[in-house]
């Protein structure tokens, strides 16, 4: 689960990294306030999990009350269906720098990597001049050693008063990243100002999906997804990814899932939903189909070809949901695995066409889709 | 001879009692595993299809003997029972759990690794040699994908899995042993480290991996074949070619960021290192056919 920067500077905050003045903005209404807590100039900076909010236009600095109220006015406009804005100071930037700790699976050691320059693009950075890139392992039994650090600090160059306070950022990035099970937890920019102090810039954390029920504090809510189906599905426990064609997915297994969205995109095809309904969902096929109803969709393509997801429950439970719900579209079933010849005897009987072979089936629902066959 | 597990393997069973463990125990045995003892706490006097049970892996040990270990536990306790059998001495373990805790997929990795232990998994359906033994739950009775053969597969899917090595059969094949890494973003044993036993098995003539978008576990396989640590041809298949960045496909490990862990990266560095890459599962057979110089 990817947090809001809010929320990741309020993880920061808690383990004493310093973060700029700030107030989170729900509402117009609260202008006043914000100015008080943060002074102007100010940035403002909406609170959305996508990447590229400075290209996007979605960071904007604000001298004067004015300039302010109208970028909030814009920000909050409906159609961009933004919820929150970080109002904060402006801060006076003498140097950035990039930190972040994130896992090695490789390794299976958790890894800093840190660069002198901040406020970059990393993966780009990694890609054009990985000799700038700093990293240092950490043996996630052992824990944060000082003299790791200490190598740190001395490669970016820091020392000085402000390495003291360079420290105390590492360990309390470290300290934070073990508590709440994160995969990333970075910091860029981090801004040395001209006053010679740390200041967290921006802030990115990311829960481990694995671990969101060890971790109270963050549940799934809707504003973590795109779209209402998703949220919805995701509070189901059905893996659902939504797209905008018109061929709706109700397959299983994730592998084969991805798979049969590959095909169909090579077939000319446009899928609507990913939805795998696999593993412990097997039985959940009137859910799966629901969900995936919800789509404006012209064909469903059923793929399976399970071991414990038993072939003959899926194909029963697919009849069912057919019957309840009683979708207007064709759907191409190809349903293999254990017992599947009495999932092509239950399939038969409900009057569906079954298939074996994937690439068929992807190809049938292509071409019902492009309206050349029924 | 076979990968990771045969005939003469000795495997116990953590968490036999649950459904799928007897379920899937039952299965094991019934296809030639050699099957010791079960453990699950509070059960000991216990058996599951005549497997008897103990109370914990030392218990069982002081009776029985086992080389291996599977586990049937959920995600939460796997970590612990991973321990349970190292602190065995037990150094080949395979887990099926779905959802292992990131933290602890790190540390259970390298606890394995400072040991000189291999474990498989999570989000696996496990190993499995067909005609010999298996830990973990295949369909082994398709014979349309589970027939006994030369080719060693190893992957990070499941139902993917049945749909690829179907083809392989069709290609006229049949399988070594099949090695399931599992879909996690922490692989606890990763493919390149499964190389050096299929190149030294008498009984693989080549590989077929089933890859998928994201991490760099493809990209290590090209690094082996680079390196000459395995010269045996290798075909891949790798899902979520046309996959949008940013995504997450359905597993926890496959999704690619920041030009990282794509399809289109996989692909090349394969192909270099003298690879032969499937575009679908369906050319798989015939890539065999041409890596073996069969007509």
């Amino acid at each position: 689960m990817k947090l809001f920067e809010f929320q990741a500077k309020e993880l920061f905050q808690a383990v004493g990294i310093p973060t700029p003045k700030g107030y989170v903005l729900e509402s117009a209404d609260d202008i006043g306030t914000a100015i008080e807590k943060t002074g102007l100039p100010c940035i403002v900076k909406a609170q959305v999990l996508t990447g590229g909010r400075g290209k996007a236009g979605l960071i904007r600095k604000a001298d004067t009350r004015a300039q302010l109220e109208s970028h909030v006015q814009d920000l909050f406009a409906p159609t961009r269906k933004i919820k929150r804005l970080l109002i904060e100071e402006a801060i006076d930037i003498d140097r950035e720098i990039y930190l972040s700790l994130t896992v090695d699976p490789v390794k299976a050691k958790l890894i800093f990597l840190a660069c002198a320059e901040g406020g970059v693009d990393i993966e780009e950075l990694a890609a054009k001049h990985p000799e700038k890139i700093i990293t240092r392992s950490v043996d996630i039994d052992q824990g944060l050693m000082d003299y790791q650090i200490t190598n740190l600090l001395f490669d970016l160059g820091i020392v000085g008063d402000i390495a003291k306070q360079a420290r105390s950022v590492i360990s309390g990035l470290y300290k934070t990243f073990r508590a709440h099970d994160a995969e990333l937890a970075e910091i860029n920019p981090l801004f040395i100002t001209k006053q010679g102090a740390l200041v967290a810039g921006d802030g990115k954390f990311i829960i481990d999906d694995n671990s969101l029920t060890r971790q109270p504090k963050f549940q799934l809510a809707r504003e973590y997804f795109d779209s209402c189906i998703e949220f919805e599905a995701a509070t189901e426990g059905i893996p659902y990814l939504q797209f905008d064609g018109d061929i709706g997915l109700l397959c299983a297994g994730a592998g084969l899932t991805t798979t049969v969205y590959d095909l169909i995109n090579d077939a000319g095809g446009k899928v609507a939903n990913y939805l795998e309904f696999g593993g412990a969902n097997y039985k959940r096929a009137m859910k799966a189909m629901e969900l995936c109803l919800k789509n404006n969709l012209k064909v469903i393509l059923v793929v399976t070809f399970g071991t414990i997801a038993r072939a003959d429950v899926m194909a029963q439970g697919l009849v069912e949901a057919i019957q309840a719900l009683k979708p207007t579209v064709p759907i191409v079933p190809c349903i293999r695995g254990t017992n599947e010849e009495e999932a092509t005897r239950i399939l038969k009987e409900a009057g569906l066409e079954p298939l074996f072979d994937t690439e068929e089936a992807v190809l049938k629902a292509v071409a019902i889709a492009a309206g050349r066959s029924k | 001879m076979s990968v990771f597990i045969d005939k003469t393997t000795l495997v116990e069973v953590q968490g036999v009692t649950g459904k799928e463990g007897s379920f899937w125990t039952k299965h094991m045995v019934d296809l030639g595993t050699k099957v010791t003892f079960g453990v699950t706490p509070g059960k000991e006097g216990q058996s599951v299809e005549g497997v008897p049970v103990y109370h914990t892996v030392a218990r069982g040990l002081r009776e029985h003997k086992a080389d291996a270990a599977m586990l049937f536990v959920p995600p939460r306790f796997t970590k612990d029972a991973v321990y349970e059998a190292l602190d065995g001495g037990i150094r080949k373990i395979v887990t099926i759990a779905d959802g292992i805790p990131l933290h602890e997929m790190i540390q259970i990795r390298q606890a394995a690794k400072s040991c000189g232990a291999m474990v498989i998994g999570g989000n696996t359906s496990g190993v499995i040699s067909p005609g010999q033994a298996m830990m973990g739950f295949f369909p082994y009775w398709i014979e349309r994908v589970y027939k006994p053969g030369r080719i060693g597969v190893m992957t990070r899917s499941g139902s993917l899995t049945n749909e690829v090595t179907a083809e392989v059969v069709k290609g006229g094949f049949g399988v070594s042993s099949l090695i399931g890494i599992g879909g996690d973003s922490v692989p606890l044993t990763r493919f390149a480290e499964m190389l050096p036993a299929f190149q030294a098995d008498p009984d693989t003539d080549a590989v077929v991996i089933i890859g998928e978008l994201g991490g760099s576990m493809e990209e290590e396989v090209a690094e082996a074949m680079e390196a000459k640590i395995f010269t045996k041809p290798l075909v891949a298949f790798i899902g979520g070619r046309t996959a949008p960045e940013g995504k997450r496909m359905g597993h926890a490990g496959a999704i690619a960021t920041g030009g990282t862990g794509t399809v289109a990266g996989k692909h090349k560095a394969l192909t270099r290192a003298g690879a032969l890459v499937a575009s679908k599962p369906s050319l798989v057979g015939p890539l065999l056919r041409e890596a073996l110089h069969i007509k």
